[in-house]
């Protein structure tokens, strides 16, 4: 898999319904078992995440995951861990601004990964443009208690704000809903990226479709 | 085909000596005599980890090695020469088909069948341990003298010894076969880590014979 894999149309689509696994959420249920009700409902993004635990199970659940998106033709990225993105020979890898800087991923990663960034403030979005990143994750959109970490919410304006200034895909994150996607892609972003709507769900696959129907609607409603 | 691997290994826990001061630390112990330094702050994000490597690097040099424990990413990035990599996780070899030749990889092991593992999975060399109970992992019982012996008798690679190795146990160390010895709190709680440092080397030179 490589950049070159996902020219700009493919990835943008790819990024329609982004799902990052958790296993604090996922009630018991497996990363595998998640992803595939995940994909099945229509997601289009996998992102590998883990918090705790041993490295050797992230390993372990990454190998299931890369076939998984395969098979699926869905974008599977790797949070954090540039080497273990190669190793996994994943689609992408995701940064945040605690991780290794970008252009240092970059000149890692060469073009055998897409690599995206969340951005804190605008100028963190348009500095991640110039140093080479393919899309950007913008958030916490809404209120969220999946990431302890993510600050407050930063609201629509500021997703609006960043797709206007970059020309890179982004997608919204935290909080994102069924019930509450459609502003986010009528600002401007090429999708949602979610959590707990389909990893802590009573049915994964259900919750994962319902989404994906209304980011369809708001992206057809915007043309 | 050893020359590389390095006999006298410092490894850093930021709870012994706050990262703002190990370089330094790691800086006077090189000249005692450390020739390699390892960064292992198993929960410090990729960010601060990349700017503690490259502090370390500046402060060592090429006078000894650098390696990041199991981001081999991170590892590449600040120009370390190696990886350290836990029992668990990557493995030698899909650390080998990122890195090439860049990095020397060792893997640290708890057993014989992990060493050996390592070794067909093309490691260049193992950490082995504890051999003693250590400070570091208290209530451990040491796995003792007999380890190092089986171990090194099996690993066709070199085996670097780890846990509660004092100075003066050294000798027996080197004898029951390992090639080296890795250090954290035998320097980094020592009131004069370089002098601690000296005495590692001191212990290790009489039985190797100085001309490493």
């Amino acid at each position: 898999m490589a950049r070159a894999d996902w020219p700009p149309e493919r990835l943008r689509r790819a990024l329609r319904l982004y799902v990052l696994t958790d296993r604090g959420l996922s009630r018991g249920r497996s990363e595998v078992e998640i992803v595939q009700a995940a994909l099945a409902g229509g997601a289009t993004a996998i992102q590998l995440r883990w918090k705790a635990g041993p490295l050797a199970e992230a390993v372990r659940a990454g190998r299931a995951l890369r076939e998984l998106c395969r098979e699926a033709g869905a974008l599977f990225v790797v949070n954090d861990r540039v080497d273990l993105a190669l190793a996994l020979e994943a689609d992408g890898v995701h940064l945040g601004v605690e991780d290794l800087p970008l252009v240092e991923a970059r000149r890692l990663a060469g073009d055998r990964l897409v690599i995206g960034f969340s951005p804190s403030t605008l100028e963190e979005a348009l500095a991640a443009e110039r140093a080479g990143a393919d899309y950007l994750g913008v958030g916490p959109v809404y209120g969220t208690a999946t990431k302890a970490d993510a600050g407050p919410a930063v609201g629509i304006e500021h997703v609006r704000q960043i797709a206007v200034a970059v020309s890179i895909p982004v997608v919204g994150i935290g909080g994102i809903t069924a019930g509450n996607a459609r502003p986010v892609i009528e600002a401007g972003a090429a999708g949602v990226a979610v959590i707990s709507a389909v990893v802590a769900a009573d049915d994964p696959r259900a919750a994962a479709a319902a989404l994906r129907s209304a980011v369809d609607e708001a992206l057809a409603g915007r043309v | 085909m050893n020359d590389r691997i390095p006999r006298l290994h410092l490894i850093s826990d930021r709870r012994l000596c706050p990262l703002d001061r190990f370089p330094e630390v790691a800086r006077l112990a090189v000249d005692a005599g450390v020739d390699a330094v390892h960064l292992r702050e198993k929960d410090l994000p990729g960010g601060p980890l990349a700017v503690a490597g490259r502090a370390l690097r500046r402060a060592i040099g090429d006078r000894a090695l650098l390696f990041v424990n199991e981001r081999a990413d991170v590892a590449l990035v600040v120009g370390a020469d190696g990886v350290q990599l836990p029992e668990t996780g990557l493995s030698p070899r899909e650390v080998r088909e990122i890195a090439g030749s860049r990095l020397l990889i060792g893997r640290s092991v708890h057993d014989i069948d992990g060493a050996e593992r390592a070794a067909t999975e093309g490691a260049d060399f193992v950490i082995a341990g504890n051999v003693y109970e250590t400070g570091s992992k208290p209530g451990q019982a040491g796995r003792g003298l007999e380890f190092v012996r089986r171990l090194a008798e099996r690993c066709p690679i070199p085996v670097v010894a780890i846990g509660g190795i004092t100075p003066e146990r050294v000798p027996e160390v080197l004898r029951a076969g390992a090639w080296g010895v890795a250090v954290i709190s035998g320097i980094l709680r020592d009131a004069e880590p370089a002098e601690a440092a000296r005495r590692y080397r001191e212990a290790l030179d009489e039985v190797i014979g100085g001309d490493d």
